[in-house]
C-alpha cells in the first residue's frame, strides 16, 4: 500500500548519483597534482539508470559477487585526449569545474523534484 | 550522506597538501640567500590504506634539489674560497613564484569543490524542514 511513488524513487537515485559524482570530481581535483594519476568520472545518470532497471546483475544471497551496489560499480576512466601532463596526470581543471556545475545542477533537479512530488502527496491528502 | 561527508575529506585533504607545498615554497624563498640552501620539494602521492587506495591526497616525504650551487663571487666573504667564491643556493625565484602561483589555483579549486558538496548536504537537509 506505501509504495514509493516512481517519481520520487528515480529523484532519489538521481540525488544519489549526483552525490556519487561529486565525489569523484572532488577526487580528480585533490589529485589534480599528483603524479600518475588517472581521471575518473561516473557514468551519466541516464545510462545507469536504465541499466538498473532489469539489466543488473542482483545479488540474492549476501556472499554473491558483482551485485551493482559494491562502491565503485559503473566507475570508468576519463581521458581527454591531449590533457595529460608530462608527469602522467590527465585531470583537466577547467573540465572538472564544467563537471561540477553539471553535478550541482543534477542534484538540485532531484532535489526540486523530490519535494515537488511531496507537495502533491500532501496535496492528494487534504493537507496544505 | 556517506558521499558527502568523502567528498569533503577529499577536498580538505587537498587543501592540506596544497597548504604544505605553499609552505615548503616560502622556506625556499626564505632561504634564497641562504649559502649551501638546497631547494626543498615534495611530491604529492594519493594515500594508500592497506593496500588499498582511498583517494586521499598527501604530501611525501621532502627531497632535497640536488642541482648545481650557483657560486657567488664575493672575496670579503668569510666562506669565500681562494678565488674570491663561495657557494650560494640553488633556489630559482621564478620557478619558487610559479610553484605558489598554481598550489593557490588548486587550493582555490579544491576550496571551491569543499563549498559545493556543503551546499548539497545543507539542501538535501532542507528538505527535512517543515
Amino acid at each position: 500500500m506505501f509504495q514509493q511513488p516512481e517519481i520520487m524513487r528515480m529523484a532519489q537515485a538521481m540525488a544519489s548519483h549526483a552525490a556519487q559524482r561529486q565525489n569523484e570530481v572532488a577526487q580528480n581535483i585533490a589529485n589534480a597534482d599528483t603524479p600518475g594519476y588517472a581521471a575518473r568520472d561516473l557514468a551519466p545518470f541516464a545510462e545507469t539508470y536504465a541499466a538498473a532497471n532489469g539489466m543488473e546483475l542482483r545479488q540474492t544471497r549476501p556472499g554473491h559477487l558483482g551485485a551493482g551496489d559494491s562502491p565503485g560499480a559503473g566507475m570508468i576512466p576519463r581521458s581527454d585526449p591531449g590533457t595529460r601532463a608530462p608527469n602522467g596526470n590527465s585531470v583537466s581543471l577547467e573540465g572538472e569545474m564544467v563537471k561540477a556545475v553539471e553535478v550541482k545542477r543534477q542534484h538540485d533537479l532531484a532535489l526540486t523534484l523530490y519535494k515537488t512530488s511531496l507537495g502533491v502527496l500532501r496535496t492528494s491528502l487534504g493537507r496544505s | 550522506m556517506s558521499d558527502f561527508s568523502n567528498a569533503l575529506a577529499l577536498s580538505a585533504s587537498g587543501m592540506q597538501a596544497q597548504a604544505m607545498r605553499l609552505r615548503h615554497v616560502s622556506e625556499n624563498i626564505a632561504n634564497t640567500d641562504t649559502p649551501g640552501y638546497h631547494r626543498k620539494t615534495a611530491p604529492f602521492e594519493e594515500q594508500v590504506e592497506g593496500g588499498r587506495r582511498t583517494g586521499l591526497v598527501t604530501l611525501g616525504a621532502v627531497d632535497l634539489d640536488r642541482s648545481e650551487l650557483a657560486q657567488i663571487y664575493d672575496p670579503g666573504h668569510p666562506m669565500a674560497d681562494e678565488n674570491g667564491y663561495h657557494d650560494g643556493s640553488n633556489v630559482d625565484l621564478v620557478v619558487e613564484i610559479a610553484d605558489a602561483r598554481e598550489a593557490q589555483r588548486s587550493y582555490e579549486a579544491n576550496l571551491r569543490m569543499f563549498d559545493q558538496a556543503r551546499q548539497m548536504s545543507a539542501s538535501l537537509l532542507d528538505l527535512l524542514r517543515r
